[in-house]
């Protein structure tokens, strides 16, 4: 029999994937809403900006957490720039099969970069607390995990922050509820769409810098998270935002307290479960909204 | 009553688009076919070696893989790029069979196949729900889930140690099974490209057409789009799992990371995009053009990851400046060359005054109604 301490650990470890991949989850469904555009390479520029942060801490022996100094703001641009000089060339009609296929390019270029530049080795950083943990009522938990949930919900929190209580944030919404409308009262919704997938890229950014801490990483690895993070993006409801984070924590929870009994393979399977099943019950997701009525 | 058999006559030259209507120039595709496949059979008499023989092998492959791709992505308009699944499940559900029980190689295949097209009918169903993007979701996440099932379930699949398939003609020397396999392949490929052309020109291929064009005024207009498409889809998936077992049964070694990868379902997007979706012979052309960059690239570059780097700068270059494919800016550039067309319409101004002689003098003669004869034209 499992015992309860383990059960305890298993959750709050679920609880700390969850919130990872709360933040990546939230990137992928901000293109979403914004454009219709299921964005394949975000799980590719989260694997660009581990190898980043691995490199970084490799060369200057710093702490990786500090590439973000560089990596957040390169990435905003990268957003900008695949919005408005890719994306927005895609005729409207077919633009969420074409856009599939444009961001799939491009996380195939990033992982045959990544390949030809570093080779297909696994690579690790070494942190000199990296295998500590703490421990919480018997539960023992690496301080690798803590820092990188706790980083995923700063930045997360700061979304919210940024989506709800500026004059951005609010321009921002009003294009993903209704562009025309949102034209209408003098948005220069390009710009702003352009800024909004700008954000998103930079949560792959901070995803990826948090990643590094705790994984083992190799060019294909965007393939292992590509997966749960569209099944969580459909779960939660294309498009939403808090369904995708609530969705992700339920989720995250699920994958490590299944591990316990079916290892991490299979474990890892409840995610496409999830997926199916939602699109079998419920196609518009658990929390999605009029918009994901029609996707 | 010659007279009275006349409208009748007279309303499938007014549906079929094609100008000249009538039997010939639907024969001609066929006839296109045959000439297509003939000129293919001579590969292996002018290969100069095993190796480019295999080669054409492999590209035949993708050549009977991508056409039967574009069964649901041309026809529908809607991107799958999960068929990997089905060909990887063509592909295991053959070699078990013929590993565990005594049926003969070529029945397991098409069992194997049949199966397949079972397991794409609850696939279909959930993909196809919701329109787009849960669509392509889900055909992503169907090839990643299998990937991982085929990795764990080592006992029964062999895992990452890959799965070794007997040889359906044990007797044969390697060149001859490749040449063989090619004509196989060969055959295959003759059976998917008429199985398309069948759909293009039916009513079924009008209203997955309809679809692609536009899905809200399909509905609106009584098409039954769901069950159309859900059809589209596991047609188009049986085809690709016999492609899927016959690749198994030439190649004789399967692994889970080869047959169940995303990498290998959007080369066949590509391939297919690249020649022209609308086209009969598009994903054939890009299946040629991709499938030799590939083959080139594997034995230039071996193993490094360049090839990943050259197909997503293609497919890139592709969405972004030849969405149509190839074939379309031959079409127009051809039509350059040719007469020039004096109306935008489909049939000529004579024809339809011929046309509107024809049935006057037809109602005239059986005292039909002028009115409901309008609707043809």
């Amino acid at each position: 029999m499992v015992s309860g301490a383990l059960l305890f650990q298993s959750l709050i470890l679920g609880i700390l994937l969850g919130g990872l991949y709360a933040l990546l989850a939230a990137g992928l469904t901000l293109y979403f809403g914004i454009m219709r555009v299921v964005m394949l390479a975000h799980s590719a520029f989260i694997i660009l900006s581990a190898y980043l942060a691995w490199r970084f801490a490799t060369l200057t022996g710093l702490d990786p957490l500090l590439s973000l100094v560089v990596t957040v703001p390169l990435f905003f641009l990268i957003g900008f720039a695949i919005q408005r000089w890719l994306l927005s060339r895609l005729r409207p009609a077919t633009m969420t099969m074409m856009s599939v296929l444009l961001t799939i390019a491009i996380a195939l270029i990033i992982e045959g970069l990544l390949g030809m530049a570093f080779t297909g080795t696994q690579r690790r950083i070494n942190l000199p607390y990296g295998s500590s943990s703490v421990n919480l009522f018997g539960a023992a938990i690496p301080v690798v995990q803590i820092v990188s949930f706790a980083l995923a919900a700063l930045s997360l929190a700061a979304l919210y922050l940024l989506l709800k209580k500026t004059r951005f944030g609010r321009a921002l919404r009003a294009t993903i509820q209704h562009k025309e409308a949102a034209q209408l009262v003098g948005i220069d919704t390009a710009k702003v769409s352009g800024y909004g997938f700008g954000l998103g890229l930079a949560t792959a950014a901070v995803g990826g810098a948090a990643l590094s801490l705790q994984a083992t990483i190799y060019p294909s690895l965007h393939w292992h998270w590509i997966g749960p993070l569209m099944a969580i993006i459909v779960v939660g409801g294309l498009g939403s935002i808090p369904g995708a984070a609530l969705a992700a924590l339920l989720l995250g929870i699920m994958r490590v307290m299944l591990e316990i009994p079916m290892g991490p393979t299979w474990a890892q399977t409840i995610f496409y479960l999830a997926l199916f099943l939602t699109l079998m019950v419920r196609p518009q997701g658990f929390f999605g909204g009029r918009l994901a009525q029609r996707f | 009553m010659p007279s009275a058999s006349s409208p009748v006559t007279l309303a499938p030259t007014t549906r079929s688009p094609a100008a000249g209507g009538g039997s010939p120039s639907r024969l001609r595709p066929v006839v296109t076919i045959a000439v297509v496949i003939a000129v293919l059979a001579f590969w292996p008499s002018i290969a100069p070696n095993p190796y480019m023989l295999s080669a054409g092998v492999v590209v035949l492959n993708y050549a009977v893989f991508a056409t039967a791709w574009n069964i649901m992505g041309g026809f529908t308009g809607y991107i799958s790029l999960g068929h990997a699944a089905f060909f990887g499940l063509g592909a295991y559900g053959t070699a078990l069979l013929v590993i565990h029980t005594e049926i003969p190689p070529f029945l397991a295949l098409a069992l194997a196949a049949v199966a397949t097209a079972v397991i794409a009918i609850p696939v279909g169903f959930a993909a196809l729900r919701v329109r787009g993007a849960s669509f392509v979701i889900v055909t992503i996440a169907l090839v990643l889930v299998l990937q991982l099932v085929f990795q764990s379930a080592r006992s029964v699949t062999g895992g990452s140690n890959g799965l070794v398939v007997p040889r359906p003609f044990p007797d044969l020397l390697r060149p001859e099974h490749h040449r063989l396999f090619f004509f196989l392949f060969l055959g295959l490929l003759a059976l998917v490209l008429l199985a398309w052309l069948v759909i293009d020109y039916s009513r079924f291929g009008a209203g997955l057409k309809a679809v692609r064009e536009d899905e809200d005024k399909a509905e609106s207009l009584g098409v039954p789009t769901g069950r159309l498409k859900l059809v589209a889809f596991i047609l188009s998936a049986f085809f690709v799992a016999v492609a899927g077992g016959m690749y198994g049964l030439w190649f004789g070694d399967l692994d889970p990371i080869f047959q169940f990868d995303v990498v290998l379902g959007s080369n066949i997007v590509l391939m297919a995009l690249l020649g022209g979706v609308r086209y009969l012979f598009g994903p054939l052309v890009g299946a040629i053009v991709v499938g030799v960059a590939l083959e080139y690239f594997v034995l230039n570059y071996g193993e490094t990851q360049f090839h990943l780097v050259a197909t997503g700068l293609l497919l890139a270059v592709v969405v972004l400046f030849l969405p149509d494919g190839v074939l379309t800016g031959v079409h127009q550039l051809l039509q350059r060359f040719r007469p020039q067309a004096t109306s935008i319409r489909e049939l000529s101004a004579e024809d339809l005054r011929a046309q509107q002689d024809e049935r006057a003098t037809a109602d005239a003669t059986t005292g039909a109604d002028p009115a409901t004869g309008k609707e043809g034209s």
